[in-house]
């Protein structure tokens, strides 16, 4: 962010808690994040060319103020954050959110600026849903960033309604210690009609752009008694991860179940990522990076030769953090959480396995709330696996996120 | 002269002659409209007790409109707020304001972590789900109230049987209810008290919802506010309404 832009990020904070208001209309939220790592020298970071430290991390100081006014409400969500143990140890200053929303009765609503979408039935996976950076699918409860966007809502009857989205981002994953690569700007429009049909839920999304690519989309939704299930699904032409395949349709599904009894929710949800990589195709890939780390670091090569190889080997060791929903195609993520809205404390257990290759990530969790307005969540997130598998490829070892929020 | 047989005899004048009673389905019509009108907007409080632990609050405020459809959004404690459940038929959702996403849940399932079901919360009314019966007269809660026997319509149903007493001195206020599963144990018990004036008239204000099966666990509900016959639009009951939150 500019300087001009943090200059107002903070004169926005100062006048917000100044401003007088009905205390039923403001909501203020003041958060500390801190996340940390545990490096590794994997074939992702050969001989640690990330250059990350033993225990590289960042700090967040986040906030938040929604303010409400009959049917208009404005919101804002942003942090500043300073990263530690990297190569490019800088503060950054990110707006997650920030909109302007009016509904006339509750017909029709608008809603401009940067917002988050979040649509889709998919819990850790929402593959209908491409306009803005995916959830983080080890850690669904983090907090995502938006896409700039204008945002019409239409409810014709209580069965039916219909999303229209203009949207623009070039925003990449976060969270992670190490700088993801550039993303280039993804220009969207979609649409999303959604309906009730005798209690099932039904949604139809569309849509395409320049950089993205173009989409149909599929979701439902319906309680069995036993537990909610939902299924998301969406075809596509054109990878959105290396190598191009324009010319192909692709597949994606999420399939899976919810059930609550008391206070525990278990969840149990599959994933067929149709342009993940096959066997071949990884070992295609790992050889790659093989390749142009030897180039790189081969001394016999002029600097500039050695400096592309090197890029080359950044921009391929990146792939699983860019916008795709995976490397590979089998995934399964079951969680189990305790807690609701009387408890001070909640537990939570969630893993995904990648069936292709043996990969497993197991984030246990833990939140404590001392008052009604103070939240404190741990998580561990502790990767597992052959050593070639996705998750034990990553240069981290493991990870803990601290958040704490105040509320006011 | 004994004083017993003159009790016996003022109990009995008392207690609502069985020869004079509305037939079981006017008589659950009157108790389900009892403590909410066909559409209302209200607000309340929910208190869950566990033994050995703290009481935990919540508010919340709500919307209902006739026996199908019923919103509630968390009002407090500040890290609840904005939280809402939705029920439409027999579809319940939640919003979860940190995620800003839906997800379709249960109606079986724990209304916000307390003794209530979401289906408990959404459906006061017992008419549409259950055939009563009128089985007598009996105290209840030191009133003297009618008795009916509750039974399921259908297994999709969430208590397979209903024993519900309500008031027989001609305000329907509906006292208790024992629910019971298909098997015939009776899981929890809901008690309706604190009959006061509300919104424009009197009616019980305090439910109490006490498990059955874990000893010392209850709810209680305490409505705080109601506004009877409050004009409210289809579409606030809808996925998308309550996508876009508070």
């Amino acid at each position: 962010m500019s300087a001009p832009g943090r200059a107002a990020f903070l004169a926005l904070g100062a006048i917000l808690i100044a401003l007088p208001a009905p205390a039923q209309t403001r909501q203020l939220e003041l958060g500390l994040e801190s996340f940390a790592y545990e490096s590794a020298t994997t074939p992702l970071n050969r001989e640690n060319a990330l250059g990350l430290d033993a225990h590289p991390g960042l700090g967040r100081l986040a906030v938040g103020w929604r303010e409400t006014h009959g049917s208009f409400r404005a919101v804002f969500r942003g942090y500043v954050e300073q990263t530690w143990g990297t190569p490019g140890d800088e503060t950054e200053w990110v707006v997650r959110q920030g909109y302007a929303q009016y509904w006339w009765g509750e017909k029709v609503g608008v809603r401009v600026g940067k917002q988050r979408i979040a649509w889709g039935s998919g819990l850790a996976w929402n593959p209908t849903n491409r306009l803005e950076p995916p959830k983080n699918a080890l850690n669904t409860t983090l907090e995502q960033e938006g896409a700039l966007a204008a945002r019409l809502d239409w409810v014709p009857a209580a069965w039916a309604s219909v999303v229209l989205v203009g949207a623009t981002t070039d925003a990449t994953p976060r969270d992670l210690p190490l700088a993801t690569p550039e993303a280039e700007r993804r220009d969207s429009a979609a649409v999303r009609a959604r309906f009730v049909l005798k209690d099932t839920d039904v949604a139809l999304v569309a849509s395409g752009g320049k950089n993205q690519r173009t989409l149909l989309g599929l979701d439902l939704g319906r309680d069995l008694g036993w537990a909610a299930v939902h299924a998301e699904a969406a075809v596509y032409e054109g990878a959105e991860m290396f190598p191009p395949r324009d010319d192909t349709l692709f597949f994606r599904v999420v399939a899976g179940a919810l059930r609550t009894s008391g206070e525990n929710a278990f969840a149990l949800e599959y994933f067929y990522n149709g342009e993940g990589y096959s066997d071949a195709g990884a070992e295609r890939w790992l050889a790659g990076l093989d390749q142009v780390w030897t180039a790189a670091t081969n001394p016999s090569l002029p600097p500039e030769l050695q400096q592309q190889a090197l890029a080359a080997y950044a921009a391929g060791a990146s792939i699983p953090y860019a916008w795709g929903l995976g490397l590979r195609r089998h995934y399964l993520h079951a969680s189990w959480t305790r807690g609701g809205a009387t408890s001070a404390w909640t537990g939570a257990v969630r893993t995904v396995l990648g069936f292709d290759d043996g990969a497993v990530a197991l984030t246990p969790g833990v939140g404590w709330a001392p008052r009604g307005n103070v939240t404190l969540n741990l998580d561990a997130v502790l990767l597992f696996g052959p050593e070639e598998s996705e998750y034990r490829l990553a240069p981290v070892r493991g990870a803990l996120q601290a958040r704490l929020k105040v509320l006011f | 002269m004994s004083s017993r047989p003159a009790g016996v005899l003022l109990v009995a004048l008392a207690a609502p002659s069985l020869a004079q009673a509305p037939d079981a389905a006017t008589i659950l019509r009157r108790a389900d409209r009892a403590v909410l009108g066909e559409t209302a907007a209200y607000t309340l409080r929910m208190t869950v007790v566990r033994p050995n632990k703290r009481e935990r609050v919540v508010e919340m405020k709500g919307w209902k409109k006739g026996d199908d459809q019923g919103l509630v959004r968390y009002t407090s404690p500040a890290k609840e707020r904005g939280t809402a459940y939705l029920r439409s038929g027999e579809s319940t959702w939640l919003y979860l304001p940190s995620a800003e996403k839906v997800v379709r849940v249960g109606a079986r399932q724990n209304f916000g972590g307390g003794d209530f079901s979401n289906a408990d919360i959404f459906r006061l009314s017992l008419i549409r789900d259950y055939d009563p019966t009128l089985a007598g007269e009996e105290m209840a809660e030191g009133q003297a109230c009618y008795k009916l026997e509750l039974k399921a319509k259908d297994r999709s149903i969430a208590y397979d049987r209903v024993v519900y007493w309500v008031r027989g001195d001609g305000t329907f206020y509906p006292v208790r209810a024992d629910y019971y599963t298909l098997s015939g144990k009776r899981l929890k018990s809901l008690v309706l008290s604190q009959v006061k004036p509300l919104g424009g008239r009197t009616r019980p204000t305090l439910l109490t919802m006490e498990s059955r099966v874990d000893e010392g666990s209850r709810t209680r509900l305490e409505f705080l506010t109601i506004q009877d016959d409050a004009r409210l639009d289809d579409r606030l009951f809808s996925p998308g309404a309550l996508e876009r939150g508070e």
